[in-house]
């Protein structure tokens, strides 16, 4: 075998590509082997962040940065109308949803357990989030089990109206077109008629999600990481990819989910199908949009806390893989990305309104799929509960807000705004998330050095201005 | 009412006028804050047909210099101020008879990519008088009247006019020195009637060798330094195009010269860029010119490939076309591509990434295209902000804009049309906008290179248009003289440099020996949405002011960190020195020099 070599190729869930010759074909072939096995791990308890001992910290007393209990009691103005429900203690109730959840007061934990079968998934709506300036709430769910004989479920119906009540009507975000609503019959499942929920006017706004958002992931990864020198299609491939167009659907459905919070001055519920993917997305965006407290460091990632881990976003399923991987995988779907890159068009477009860096967003977008923190291992509270992860591994929120951290993930202009920021969602408004789509660019570099210089100066200049 | 009482005179005749509707409409225009020397010349009720508000009703106010609209109805508050000088075209629109809400009226494009649309009463050609008035003021130089520049009575502190004196400027890139001279060959335009009066050269060459060799080179416009590098000597020579026509001619004392060029600093060959596509540059034999062939020895021809002046201002119209009014939402990115705009961008950009990487490398360069004064100068003028970062302040900047695009002959009045009725004139075109991008390209590549902000290249394009600075008037600086531009006129540079803080950028770190390579890939580009498109209100009102705002507090904190420095260092030098290896260093160091800089004009 001497003088036989071999190639590795490593193509990164970063989207960055490593090669390496490696003498010797055997050994190669071995190397290769290892890799692909310890890149594929299934079992969560082998994974690295149950190894990774960081050198300055000890497991704190709580893993995260919050839990629905002191999220709960800090909102008093939510108390007269909704409480804190824990039917769902044992997961039993759903097994996506944290132990505690905010409902209606009104509504008891037998209906609850009644609703949540009606509902695929057994995700019932609850409250995630409270508008102070009017009382309206954002409640989110998944889709009501009609199935084709057009069931109904009193409870379910008893919940909603107990979520508006005193308000003339609420709107329903229903993140399907009308036709893949009623589609959705045939499997089971369904949306709230006009007839069964009177006060609920619903409005449709299709979303892609699953291999449909992967497959533009993959196509724009494509296009970015071309290497011929013959660039001139690279806006039409920007544009084939679709990406920046899910961008648009995203913020442009999270507008209108704050406008009828806002401007409109109802509540909302969302949901699409399971539950899990879009709802999270659109509730997310909406709530930076109209919550100031949303849009400090710690209140985003709070608010990633809430709504993503505790709130069920399958990350183990969803980041496996990203853009590279051969095989077809049916669960994998960049929607935490797709989070990320609007929140970066948020960033963009109002630099001063958000208390986070870009840093920031792409070190979570790295996390997210590869990490040294159990933070986003595992599909929800309950696999993470009974993997230990809590017990066994560092929470990376925690470590991100470390004072010699902070300051690195911080937005150096933040000047907070009492104001909701309305993204602009026009094609021209929107931009490649170049930081993360080419950071491994030699151009992308020296702009995060820039970045950085310039974090550094303004934070020099406003340590002098307070002595 | 019905007729035209104040269209000659001064209109400032109230007498009519009585409800108070109509003296809140007067108030409205009462409050225009005209500049000194401008007069009012008609004003009108009409209804602005604005492509985002729908019909607006309101009165609009003619002046010598500006197109003044403001809305009646308070609700929707829309204004308008446009100098006449950006207008290219005024057109009646509809007929007496035309049928049809808001059908008659006037029709106005403008240079600066937007249409304006106004709607009037039909009856009794109440739009007459405004057209014709419209039509004198905002195109005087075809109705023999002068532009507004030489009526304008403003005061400056600061004179723009001395911030470019060639000779100062030689003398800072330590010019003459053993190779290069200084020559006033040209002092009365005879050599080449677009060139300057001081010109450098080759030590070696004599003033007639220069010539026979403008006899070879098309317009005169002989080879000559527009840049030296300071350590290595390598020069950016410019020039146009050789006269070498279909029968191949040569001539000797070109060959000579652009060998002396070489020779000056001892490199082995000469790069030549030609920054036409080849096949156009051959095809500019059949017109008698052409580029340098084989015959020239120690020398390599390289094509830049830029698209000329019609090429460029169809695709600024395509750009135009898909931004406004409306912004093409369904493929934006794919009608963005077919515009070519970006294209043409890069290659501009790359092109001057190709001069600046030559010459920092030691090399010599000569650039042109065929008359050397568009795209060369795009080239030239790049290259030199990419490698010298004096350029790369804000009057850096204008010394380079004065020097490489004024003086050296861009032919602004033919490019921009400025006060001419003529708006199909095949020789209009946008090659100053797209250098303007360029340099906007660079800025967000490097956001902390350069000491001007955006607001900077918004005015310097707005009053490229204008006509209130004489900046940008005339063809080259022959025609600048004989019209006396600098005693009649005043400089852009007055305002800016009277105002400066607004055009600075609080995040500028000076580097002076860096060399600055923008990317100019497609993927890294970008178009200048807030240019481009800034009339539609959702790109304007993307929060751009608290920014500015912002940006403001941060100069004023950056100002204070500076002087607070400033005092340390000079009450105790040894204690802070610690304290200034690190990454205060290279602002400390350099935070004096500018701003001294900053106060002594070259």
């Amino acid at each position: 075998m001497s003088g036989s070599s071999g190639t590795i190729t490593i193509k990164c869930k970063d989207m960055r590509v490593i090669q390496f010759d490696i003498p010797g074909m055997e050994q190669c072939l071995n190397i290769a082997h290892s890799i692909e096995i310890l890149s594929c791990l299934d079992n969560v308890c082998k994974m690295y962040p149950f190894f990774y001992k960081p050198t300055d910290s000890n497991l704190p007393k709580q893993w995260g940065l919050s839990t629905p209990e002191t999220h709960y009691s800090k909102m008093k103005d939510l108390h007269k109308k909704w409480r804190l429900s824990s039917v769902n203690r044992d997961y039993s109730v759903c097994p996506s949803y944290p132990p505690a959840v905010i409902v209606p007061s009104s509504i008891g934990d037998d209906v609850l357990i009644k609703a949540a079968k009606f509902r695929q998934g057994g995700r019932f709506p609850v409250l995630c989030y409270y508008h102070r300036k009017n009382g309206m709430v954002i409640v989110r769910s998944s889709q009501p089990l009609t199935g084709a004989n057009r069931k109904r479920c009193s409870e379910d119906e008893l919940l909603l109206q107990a979520v508006i009540e005193g308000s003339d009507k609420g709107y329903i975000i229903d993140m399907r077109s009308s036709q893949q609503a009623q589609q959705a019959w045939m499997t089971g499942g369904g949306f709230e008629s006009k007839s069964c929920y009177e006060r609920w006017k619903r409005l449709h706004r299709h979303m892609e999600r699953g291999k449909v958002l992967q497959e533009s992931l993959i196509k724009l990864v494509e296009a970015c990481s071309d290497e011929s020198h013959n660039m001139d299609r690279w806006l039409s491939k920007l544009e084939n990819s679709k990406w920046l167009s899910h961008v648009q659907t995203a913020l442009s459905t999270a507008g209108l989910l704050a406008e009828c919070v806002e401007r409109d001055g109802h509540s909302a519920l969302v949901h699409g199908y399971e539950g899990t993917d879009c709802s999270l997305l659109i509730s997310t965006l909406a709530q930076l949009i109209v919550d100031p407290s949303c849009r400090s460091l710690e209140g985003f990632l709070a608010l990633l806390e809430r709504e993503w881990l505790q709130g069920g976003h399958p990350f183990q399923q969803r980041c496996a893989h990203s853009a590279f991987s051969h095989a077809r995988l049916q669960q994998e779907s960049p929607v935490f990305l797709l989070l990320l890159d609007s929140v970066w068009q948020l960033w963009r477009q109002f630099p001063l309104a958000l208390g986070f860096s870009e840093v920031l967003l792409l070190r979570l977008a790295t996390e997210a799929y590869a990490s040294d923190y159990g933070t986003f291992l595992c599909n929800n509270d309950q696999e993470r509960c009974a993997a230990g992860v809590k017990d066994r591994t560092h929470c990376l929120f925690q470590s991100l807000l470390k004072p010699t951290e902070r300051d690195y993930y911080s937005n150096p202009l933040y000047e907070p705004t009492e104001l909701a920021i309305w993204p602009s969602v026009h094609p021209q408004s929107l931009q490649l998330w170049k930081g993360f789509f080419l950071r491994w660019t030699e151009q992308a570099r020296l702009l995060e050095e820039v970045q950085e210089e310039i974090r550094n100066m303004v934070i020099k200049w406003g340590k002098l201005a307070l002595s | 009412m019905a007729s035209p009482v104040s269209v000659y005179s001064n209109t400032r005749d109230p007498q009519i006028r009585t409800t108070a509707r109509d003296s809140l409409k007067m108030d409205l225009l009462a409050n225009v804050s005209l500049l000194p020397g401008e007069e009012r010349i008609i004003d009108k009720d009409v209804i602005y047909i604005c492509p985002f508000n729908g019909a607006v009703k309101g009165k609009v106010l003619i002046t010598n210099y500006r197109l003044y609209f403001n809305s009646v109805d308070l609700d929707v508050l829309v204004s308008l101020d446009v100098p006449l000088g950006a207008i290219s075209r005024v057109e009646k629109m509809g007929g007496a008879s035309s049928r049809g809400e808001n059908s008659y009226g006037l029709d106005i494009t403008c240079k600066d990519m937007r249409n304006l649309r106004f709607a009037l009463k039909q009856e009794g050609h109440s739009r007459r008088d405004l057209f014709e008035l419209l039509f004198r003021y905002a195109f005087p130089l075809s109705h023999g009247s002068p532009l507004f520049a030489y009526l304008n009575q403003e005061k400056f502190p600061e004179n723009g006019w001395s911030i470019y004196k060639p000779v100062e400027e030689f003398r800072r890139q330590g010019l003459p020195n053993n190779k290069w001279r200084i020559t006033f060959i040209n002092k009365n335009y005879e050599l080449c009637d677009t060139y300057p009066t001081v010109l450098a050269v080759p030590f070696k060459s004599t003033e007639e060798d220069l010539k026979r060799v403008a006899t070879f080179r098309s317009r005169g416009r002989i080879p000559v330094l527009s840049w030296i590098h300071r350590e290595n000597k390598a020069v950016i020579v410019r020039c146009s195009q050789p006269l070498v026509g279909m029968s191949g001619k040569r001539n000797k004392d070109d060959e000579r010269y652009l060998d002396l060029i070489r020779e000056a600093n001892d490199t082995t060959k000469l790069t030549i860029y030609d920054a036409r596509p080849s096949v156009n540059a051959v095809a500019n034999k059949a017109t008698g010119g052409g580029y340098e062939g084989d015959e020239y020895q120690n020398a390599e021809l390289v094509f830049l490939d830029i698209q000329n002046i019609h090429v460029m201002r169809e695709s600024l119209k395509k750009l135009k076309d898909i931004v406004y009014p409306t912004v093409e939402e369904s493929h934006w990115l794919s009608s963005l591509e077919s515009t070519h705009w970006l294209e043409h961008i890069k290659l501009v950009l790359s092109g001057a990434i190709q001069v600046a990487d030559k010459v920092s490398g030691g090399h010599s360069v000569v650039v042109h295209c065929s008359d050397g004064w568009d795209r060369t100068a795009q080239l030239t003028s790049l290259a030199m902000l990419m490698l010298d970062s004096h350029f790369r302040t804000l009057r850096g900047l204008q010394v380079l804009i004065e020097k490489e695009w004024i003086s050296f002959g861009h032919k602004f009045a033919s490019r921009i049309g400025h006060g001419d009725k003529n708006h199909t004139d095949q020789d209009r075109s946008p090659i100053f906008v797209q250098f303007i991008d360029c340099v906007w390209q660079m800025t967000k590549q490097f956001p902390t290179a350069f000491e001007f902000n955006e607001n900077l290249l918004l005015t310097i394009l707005d009053h490229l248009y204008s006509c209130r600075f004489g900046t940008f008037l005339y063809n080259c600086e022959s025609a600048r003289d004989q019209n006396e531009v600098r005693t009649k006129t005043l400089s852009l540079w007055s305002l800016v440099n009277s105002k400066m803080e607004i055009y600075l950028n609080p995040f500028y770190t000076p580097e002076s020996g860096r060399v600055l390579y923008p990317v100019a890939s497609m993927r890294h580009l970008e178009l200048w949405v807030t240019y481009y498109i800034r009339w539609n209100p959702r790109i304007q009102h993307q929060q751009q002011s608290p920014v500015e705002q912002r940006y403001r507090e941060l100069l004023a904190l950056r100002d204070e960190y500076l002087k607070k420095l400033e005092q340390l260092q000079m009450s105790d030098s040894s204690s802070t020195s610690s304290d200034l290896a690190n990454s205060s260093a290279p602002n400390a160091s350099s935070s004096t020099p500018p701003k001294k800089y900053l106060r002594t004009p070259l």
